[in-house]
């Protein structure tokens, strides 16, 4: 119990009971199926006004596909969406918008070349009497709507473009208030935020609760939960799990509920003998998101690098893989000082990268199978000048037999396939380059229980015959199940490993999101009862 | 885009106070480049040649620009709206010569000025349609109708000129108060467009859809209704031009100038238009055919040999260009951090 | 089906010629067949050699910088400054010669070098930068042509020696010179295209540039090579015209990238970028010509033909978006 939750936990209405005060928004039996993922199975929401209601969940849990029915731009395929009351339906975005439902995603919607003003009331502006947009009015409520936010520092006038992602944050908050939105959706709005711009944010959200505003909010950060939130619901695989008041619960129950579950043999992990260090990183940097980052790989190890969205684990990658560059530090490939500027020379290194988002990183899912699996290793398929189409079909039936890829043939388009089968093909384009070190960036996202337990056996296989894995992963069974041991990334930098016996969901849990120094040997519920938080 | 520290002008003392809070946005933006860039021109050829400046060759300048001007105020439109149209120089000659022949054909004269506007609308219709209903880049839309309508043009007129035009035919060299008509014309438009531009909230419309599309959807915009209306727009804004361009001599030419068609766009994104939509003014393309005319005035003036005039357009379209995408490249590093 | 359990089919024949005639080159390849029929029915001056054979010379422009126009689509590129670029080349050949007294026989350099100057101007700023194609091109559409005509003052050059007029009219076994040329820079642009490293990251880049960077191809290197392809091209084309019709004029080349865009997307290749071949290509360029030829011995004359032409271009894409939608391209 912190000092914040208590003040925070007021409701809209002092003068009526918590429990009497009629919900704005209520989600029920909300079920929403994808070809080959069920995103929601049977979920409640409700929402009051007034409240700031955190939604909680590890990547893909569902939260983002239920605020994307709650705004509109899903429909369910089964439950019911209640606002004050009534039975609705959204047939599109502004249905939910004219409802009074604003969502401020990540990607800001905003016209960067037309001023602050302009961009709160574009399709809304205030008119004249002619009919004409009026543009004082317009200045005017715009100066407004950020008064009663309390923000005085910005320049209605100025071009939305020139402006910081915390400044176009508030922009978004202002434009919802413009069109009166009664429930407000956050998704990780914090995530790219100095520490500034989030007190300020924490500022406007509790402003916008006083003023009856509903706020759903999404984040992973847990200590903010705690600082701005009065009830948190939290999502696992899709499912409902709880809905508590943010002061009848702690971080390790938080932690338990979204990630807890019965680890199976999901992770058939095979003992390997841990060679030579064939990859290290010394002190490197990619601001903002890699601030420092030092770490060695072994052949024949996994290592597991843990971590919340935006904590720098792909950044790092990519940094390794040449894909960008360092800003500064070392990367020496078998004891040897490497200066990786391109893909194809982490290759020719014996680096290979199995990115995180396979279809836009991983795979052109126009192509065939055949040719997927070939791109990474095409100088090798030639003779002459032209690609060896014979040898291109055997790489690809090879791949096809080892991944055990289901399709009717190697020239089947990507996009027919089904996501693990696809998932299947992109590492088994990587695999063609004979690596070394294999990166893997969340490798079972979103496939099948069979899928993915084929790809961890087939990486425990390749561990065994002595290839080094670096595992990047936000599910923490996965990461407990098949790593030697465990790195833990939180806002650029490493601040934790474990070695795979004391890798527990706890430790591991506390080190991702709660702010408190951790090392090897603290368990997290010594430090729930530390007195002082440090300001996010 | 780089902006001079020398003030303007300064604004006389009776308009003080908002006068020189309006100057000030000058100092910054592209029109007000522009203005410094006249005012230098006029500075450093006048005094070089000193017939630069005389009345005649100001009231050449302005007369000949008019209707580069007058549909480069569409083409602004267009370009804003994320599209570019590079049919308008043979729209312009096909409007030019049906309203020469309506006169020569003995239909009352005001029909043969206001007809080249209402087919300008229907061929902007047809591009509107196109581009906003069946959804294919406009660049290649406007290169197929550019051809037609060239070609269509010679099919017509198998490269006759008009000649024996009626007398009154020629509003275009008509000058009131000692003003050429085309004048009017030119700075009321750019008044009225920049008005609509700035007050109607269709107008406003055109920077969202141009700005950030999905956005504008989410907003509630009917882009596909703007759009069309953009189109057509530009197309009866490119009649009001091919009616000031064939009335301004005694005969219609079977052609247009080559390369009219860039012109206009290039008035339009050295004006402040950028070429990847979203912003910028018709006034700043209105200064800028002003400034592209008077540049090429200049260079005769000087002694610079006249053919060298498409290639310094070029350059200045280059560098607009090149200016506009390093900005907003530097804004997104900012972002980033 | 697991692939382990039988063994991986390639389509039989039968369905391969099925797909070959449902696509649009197939649709084109039927087209152009009922074009020769009908034009050698209509009139007994088109299905003599003489014609044919000028007819082929007279295509061999468009052709050459057809070819790396389809490499630039494909990739979701354009390349509008084609025409300036063979506008200035022409004059750049037609200067160094007459001005600056460079032997006729090294003025191919001159042509190609400019071309390729043109090129990698473009590609650079494209790749490096970041212009958009359609922007950068489209400044540089009028950057090149203002200085062919500020270098050549609007004078064209004459005089030209008789030998020279030769190459450009000449035959080789029969057939004019340029054609061959063509045909071994089609026969090799198809073959990089379809069997070549290179190739496939062309297709690749134009699907999912992204995932093609991330796989190791060299994206950048790629674009700015295709873009300084087709620059050359021009400028080679530039060469050859001169030298048919034995004059350099400023505005020489106009219209070329709408005769070659309108053949790449006639051929199948899709505006958007992904999809495409020089076969498809070859049969637009020919095509068009066919088009030229008809309207020619019809009566109409040659400016009137780009009429035709662009409604053509304006066709062509509708025909790519209803056999794309009708295949269901990759959803």
């Amino acid at each position: 119990m912190n000092r914040f939750s208590a003040w925070a936990s007021r409701p809209y209405d002092r003068s009526k009971p918590v429990s009497e005060i009629q919900p704005i928004l209520v989600l029920t039996h909300i079920t929403k199926q994808f070809p080959g993922v069920k995103a929601l199975d049977d979920v409640h929401f409700e929402m009051r006004p007034g409240e700031v209601h955190a939604l909680l969940g590890e990547n893909g849990a569902g939260k983002s596909t239920l605020i994307k029915i709650v705004s509109g731009v899903y429909r369910p395929d089964a439950g019911e969406i209640r606002i004050d009351g009534r039975p609705v339906t959204f047939n599109s975005p502004h249905e939910a918008q004219a409802q009074g439902i604003a969502t401020i995603y990540q990607e800001l919607s905003l016209y960067p070349e037309l001023t602050v003003a302009e961009n709160v009331f574009m399709g809304h502006a205030p008119r004249t009497r002619l009919g004409t947009v009026d543009w004082a009015a317009m200045r005017r409520q715009a100066k407004d709507i950020l008064a009663s936010l309390e923000i005085y520092d910005l320049d209605v006038n100025r071009k939305v473009g020139t402006l910081t992602v915390g400044n176009r944050q508030r922009v978004e908050i202002a434009k919802a208030l413009s069109l009166n939105a009664r429930v407000l959706i956050m998704d990780e709005p914090t995530a790219a935020l100095t520490e500034a711009d989030v007190e300020r944010l924490f500022h406007s959200v509790r402003l916008l609760r006083e003023r009856g505003v509903g706020i759903i909010y999404i984040s992973h950060r847990l200590q903010e939960v705690f600082q701005i939130a009065d009830r948190v619901t939290v999502l696992r695989d899709g499912q409902y799990v709880d809905t508590r008041p943010v002061s009848e619960t702690t971080e390790d129950d938080l932690i338990n509920m979204m990630v807890g579950r019965t680890i199976d043999n999901l992770f058939p992990k095979l003992p390997a003998e841990i060679g030579d260090v064939v990859l290290e990183v010394q002190d490197v940097y990619r601001r903002p998101s890699v601030r420092g980052v030092s770490l060695t790989l072994r052949a024949g190890e996994i290592v597991g690098l843990a971590g919340l969205v935006g904590a720098g684990r792909s950044e790092l990658a990519q940094v390794i893989f040449g894909l960008t560059p360092a800003d500064s530090g070392q990367v020496r490939v078998n004891g040897q000082v490497v200066n990786i500027r391109h893909p194809g020379q982490a290759m020719q290194l014996g680096i290979a990268y199995v990115p995180e988002d396979r279809g836009t990183q991983g795979l052109v899912r126009q192509m065939r199978v055949r040719e997927n699996l070939s791109m990474a290793v095409l100088r090798s398929l030639v003779s002459g000048i032209f690609v060896n189409r014979k040898a291109e079909r055997e790489l690809a039936q090879h791949s096809i037999r080892q991944l055990n890829i289901r399709a009717y043939s190697t020239e089947q388009i990507v996009n027919k396939l089904s996501g693990g089968n696809q998932q299947k093909v992109v590492v088994g384009k990587w695999l063609a380059s004979a690596p070394r070190v294999l990166i893997m960036d969340e490798p079972t996202r979103g496939i099948d229980v069979g899928a993915k337990a084929e790809i961890h056996r087939l990486m425990s296989e390749l561990a065994q015959r002595g290839m080094a894995i670096l595992m990047i992963s936000s599910e923490l069974p996965e990461i407990i199940g098949m790593s030697d041991r465990v790195l833990v990334m939180r806002q650029g930098r490493i601040v934790a490993e474990y070695p795979r016996a004391e890798a527990t969901q706890e430790n591991i849990g506390a080190a991702m999101m709660s702010d408190v120094a951790v090392n090897n040997n603290n368990h997290a519920t010594e430090q729930a009862e530390m007195p002082e938080r440090a300001a996010v | 885009m780089t902006a001079t520290t020398q003030p303007v002008t300064p604004a006389p003392a009776s308009f003080a106070g908002r006068a020189s809070s309006l100057l000030r946005p000058l100092y910054s933006s592209q029109e007000g480049v522009l203005l410094l860039l006249l005012v230098g021109l006029i500075v450093v050829v006048g005094t070089a040649n000193p017939r630069f400046l005389a009345q005649r060759n100001i009231s050449d300048v302005l007369q000949n620009t008019s209707y580069t001007a007058i549909a480069a105020i569409g083409m602004s439109m267009v370009i804003i709206s994320g599209n570019i149209d590079v049919s308008v120089g043979s729209l312009i000659g096909v409007l030019a010569t049906i309203s020469g022949q309506m006169a020569v054909s003995g239909y009352p004269i005001w029909l043969a000025w206001l007809v080249p506007l209402f087919f300008g609308g229907v061929a902007g219709a047809i591009n509107g349609f196109f581009v906003a209903y069946l959804r294919i880049p406009a660049i290649v839309v406007t290169l197929g109708m550019m051809s037609i309508l060239k070609g269509g043009l010679i099919l017509w007129t198998g490269g006759a000129w008009i000649y024996d035009l009626p007398e009154e035919f020629h509003l275009a060299q008509q000058a009131p108060l000692g003003v050429p008509m085309p004048v009017y014309f030119m700075i009321g438009l750019t008044i009225v467009a920049a008005l609509w531009m700035r007050y109607s909230p269709t107008g406003r419309a055109i920077y969202a859809v141009g700005g950030n599309r999905e956005a504008a959807r989410l907003s509630g915009i009917n882009e596909r209704a703007v759009l069309m209306q953009v189109f057509i727009i530009h197309g009866v804004l490119a009649g009001v031009a091919s009616v000031m361009f064939g009335t301004q001599f005694t005969t219609i030419q079977s052609t247009v100038p080559p390369g009219l068609e860039m012109v206009i766009i290039t008035a339009a994104v050295v004006g402040g238009v950028s070429i990847l939509g979203g912003t910028g003014t018709v006034i700043g393309s209105t200064l800028a055919s002003i400034v592209i005319r008077a540049i090429a005035s200049a260079m005769i003036f000087i002694d610079i040999s006249p053919y060298w005039l498409q290639a310094v357009q070029g350059v200045m379209i280059l560098l607009t260009v090149l200016a506009d995408i390093l900005r907003r490249r530097r804004q997104i590093r900012l972002i980033r951090g | 089906m697991a692939v382990g359990e039988s063994p991986i089919e390639r389509p039989g024949l039968g369905a391969r010629v099925k797909t070959l005639f449902l696509s649009q080159e197939g649709v084109l390849l039927v087209i152009a067949i009922v074009a020769v029929l009908l034009l050698s029915t209509q009139t007994d001056r088109f299905l003599t050699v003489d014609n044919i054979l000028n007819q082929a010379r007279l295509m061999t422009e468009v052709g050459l910088v057809a070819l790396p126009m389809t490499f630039i689509i494909i990739t979701g590129g354009i390349d509008l400054s084609v025409g300036s670029t063979f506008g200035l080349a022409a004059v750049m050949l037609g200067w160094s010669w007459m001005n600056a007294g460079l032997p006729l026989e090294l003025t191919i350099f001159v042509a190609l070098g400019t071309g390729l100057v043109c090129g990698l101007f473009n590609g650079w700023f494209i790749v490096r930068v970041g212009v958009p194609p359609l922007i950068m091109t489209l400044a540089t559409l009028a950057l090149y042509r203002g200085l062919a005509l500020g270098i050549s003052q609007a004078r064209s050059a004459r005089g030209y020696p008789e030998w020279f007029y030769q190459l450009g009219q000449g035959q080789v076994l029969g057939v004019p010179t340029q054609v061959w040329l063509l045909v071994v820079a089609t026969v090799i642009a198809a073959i990089i295209l379809a069997r070549t490293v290179f190739g496939r990251a062309i297709y690749a880049i134009g699907n999912n540039e992204l995932g093609a960077r991330f796989s190791g191809l060299k994206v950048d290197l790629y674009k700015l090579l295709i873009y300084a392809f087709s620059g050359t091209m021009a400028g080679l084309a530039g060469y050859i015209f001169v030298s048919r019709v034995s004059t350099t004029r400023s505005d020489m080349g106009t219209g070329l990238e709408l005769d070659a865009i309108a053949a790449v997307v006639l051929g199948g290749t899709s505006i958007n970028g992904g999809t495409g071949s020089i076969a498809g290509t070859a049969i637009g360029v020919v095509l068009i010509q066919l088009l030229k030829n008809g309207l020619s011995l019809a009566g109409l004359k040659g400016d009137a033909t780009i009429v035709v032409i662009g409604a053509v271009l304006i066709l062509a894409i509708l025909l790519n978006n209803y056999i794309q939608r009708r295949t269901g391209a990759a959803a």
